[in-house]
């Protein structure tokens, strides 16, 4: 581990910007988004103030770059793009002409990426990655881009990662690890590539100091993190809970919108389309051009389920269980990981305010 | 190998009415080198394009020893309708297969019961054809015995009536209807397919069970069967979900924390018994 003066981070930047598009945060519409930045984009200062349903950004006193916590945007933007192309197609009834995109371009780095966002990437390369087919543009995009990890300085009002076991400490998946400290920044390489970046900076060795301070931050943010789930048989409480009473209950206060699965840095589900260009359609000889995209869909839409002649989930109450029992038990048979974080985006962005965090202390009632 | 999230051209060969809304179609794999990695096992299901409208997951319903690669349709919505539409010569798009299938290696020692309900008959159809086939290869082993219910809306939606008459040579078969019309002559059962379990008569301690059709039907024979002695392990049921990808990534064929399409769509029952009963899962 070095340790890193703080207004160096832009020569860290400078390496970055030549090989990669660097993707970081960023205020905009008064949000902290993820987007291609420079150093100065950082919003450093800013603190923002969650509840659930709510979202403020203000000024505040904190002397950190890194003063915020996660917004509502994720890598899962730029890895699972919300539309992305699968392929072009040009048909008629006695042949087909299919070209497959090209998915690769200048190389992606993530800055700033937050704990529970590496235990989300992980899911993800499970999903994409993990499986007997992968997901080829996933893999192209994700092999080159590079993760510059962040321990949170401070938690967001919703945070509830230490519960779920992910944070707020980075432990591994990553290329660089930040860690921010009041002069400077500690760094650790994870990879080869990772420390290749590093080779090129003027770094300082870590004093015993710096490990104190470092260790008295994560305790800090630990003791300033509101919210927790009790996880002991987590996914035995929900295979047990599956006719709770308390999914009525959440189905009258939900809206359907699907906020909570378009900012779930683990929410993966997908739907195929076909766009179809409208020059050149001859019925007769079923000539047809247009591409194949694919879609970020959400369960809470009321398709989501539906096949021929019937819906596999026609309630509010059955979409809401399938998304919760998805993030809290599904995930863990079906690859070993935890779907749920601990970011608390679900809750921030949710309009209707919903809690995860105390709909599963309400399932836990005994009825 | 391939890539199976990209379809490739299939030529249609011919195309069959079987009932009044379903539909066979024989497809060709164009690319020569697809064509020869191309292996499937009854039970999996591929995914049928037709460019500009959409994809729909159609099992195979051939056996792998068939000449003819096979997809047995319901008209049921926009893609299905459009590949009702197909004449032989047109180009389509497919992808596949998919999934896990009937698990035959068990049904090597084993009495066989396949229980079909509607279309459930297709992948099924699929398993019969492979017994017949491999029948005739080997000497047949005169204790085991091999048995088709089979239950339809009414006798105008049997799918495949023309070939039960072949089944018979090997397998017992026994049809039901859920209504019988009294215009046309019918001699077989009316009621529910698990009315005929009283039929037929098998030990349940040494027989392999194959159901599909819907989902209650499949409850319903699983709960009957296991009455009957049938060891819970032995029976396996198809599933149905919307299935997308086919490769476990767009989580539409989610059925609690199964992947339809690729933990399925053959289950067996009791991987899923205890989600079975659960509504709207």
């Amino acid at each position: 581990m070095k340790k890193l003066k703080k207004e160096h981070l832009r020569i860290l930047f400078g390496g970055l910007t030549e090989s990669h598009r660097v993707i970081g945060p960023k205020i905009e519409g008064g949000v902290v988004v993820l987007a291609e930045i420079a150093v100065h984009d950082i919003p450093a200062g800013f603190e923002d103030r969650q509840m659930a349903g709510s979202y403020r950004l203000v000024t505040g006193e904190r002397p950190e770059i890194f003063s915020f916590s996660a917004g509502p945007d994720s890598f899962k933007r730029f890895l699972h793009p919300p539309v992305s192309e699968m392929f072009a197609f040009k048909s008629s009834r006695t042949a087909i002409a299919i070209t497959a995109p090209d998915c690769q371009g200048k190389p992606l780095a993530f800055i700033g990426v937050r704990a529970c966002d590496i235990a989300a990437l992980k899911l993800y390369d499970k999903v994409f990655l993990g499986g007997a087919e992968k997901d080829q543009c996933y893999e192209s995009r994700r092999k080159d881009s590079l993760v510059i990890a962040l321990d949170c300085s401070y938690p967001g009002d919703n945070c509830f990662c230490h519960a779920m076991g992910t944070g707020p400490s980075v432990m591994d998946g990553f290329d660089i690890a930040l860690v921010e400290l009041d002069a400077s920044f500690l760094l650790e390489a994870g990879t080869i590539a990772g420390q290749r970046l590093l080779d090129v900076l003027s770094l300082e060795e870590v004093t015993e100091g710096d490990m104190k301070e470092r260790s008295s931050r994560t305790e800090r943010c630990l003791g300033m993190m509101k919210k927790s789930i009790r996880t002991e048989d987590l996914p035995g409480l929900i295979y047990r809970s599956l006719d709770h009473p308390r999914w009525m209950d959440i189905a009258e206060r939900d809206l359907e919108c699907g906020n909570c699965t378009q900012v779930c840095p683990t929410c993966f589900c997908h739907s195929h389309y076909d766009f179809v260009r409208l020059a050149g359609i001859s019925p007769r000889a079923r000539e047809v051009s247009g591409t194949r995209v694919r879609k970020w869909d959400s369960c809470f839409s009321r398709n989501f389920a539906r096949v021929h002649g019937g819906n596999f989930r026609p309630s509010r109450r059955a979409r809401y269980r399938q998304w919760m029992s998805h993030k809290l038990a599904y995930t863990f048979e079906q690859f070993g990981l935890p779907g749920c974080v601990g970011c608390g985006r679900c809750i921030t962005w949710c309009p209707a305010g919903i809690d995860i965090t105390r709909e599963v202390e309400a399932l836990r009632d005994v009825r | 190998m391939y890539d199976k999230s990209v379809p490739f051209d299939a030529k249609v060969k011919w195309t069959k009415k079987e009932t009044r809304d379903t539909f066979t179609c024989a497809l060709k794999i164009n690319n020569r080198d697809i064509q020869k990695a191309y292996r499937f096992l009854p039970g999996q299901f591929n995914m049928l394009y037709v460019p500009g409208i959409g994809e729909a997951p159609i099992s195979i319903s051939s056996s792998p020893l068939d000449h003819d690669l096979m997809h047995t349709v319901r008209v049921a919505g926009d893609v299905t309708t459009a590949l009702s539409n197909l004449r032989a010569g047109d180009m389509i798009g497919m992808r596949g297969p998919f999934g896990r299938g009937w698990p035959l290696e068990e049904a090597e020692d084993l009495d066989l019961l396949i229980v079909a309900g509607g279309l459930g008959i297709a992948p099924l159809r699929s398993v019969a054809r492979h017994v017949l086939k491999t029948h005739a290869a080997k000497k047949r082993d005169a204790h085991q015995r091999r048995m088709l219910l089979y239950g339809a809306k009414t006798p105008k939606d049997i799918v495949f009536r023309d070939e039960f008459p072949r089944y018979r040579d090997i397998f017992e078969v026994f049809l039901t209807v859920d209504r019988a019309d009294p215009e046309e002559y019918w001699r077989g059962e009316a009621g529910l397919v698990t009315k005929l379990f009283d039929r037929i008569t098998f030990d349940p301690r040494c027989t392999l069970v194959f159901v599909c059709g819907p989902e209650i039907m499949m409850q319903n024979s699983g709960r009957e069967l296991i009455l009957r002695g049938v060891p819970e392990e032995r029976i396996f049921l198809s599933m149905e979900r919307n299935m997308n990808c086919g490769i476990g990534m767009c989580g539409h064929c989610f059925f609690g924390p199964k992947f339809v399409c690729k933990d399925g769509p053959v289950f067996r029952f009791s991987e899923i018994e205890g989600l079975m009963g659960i509504k709207e899962l």
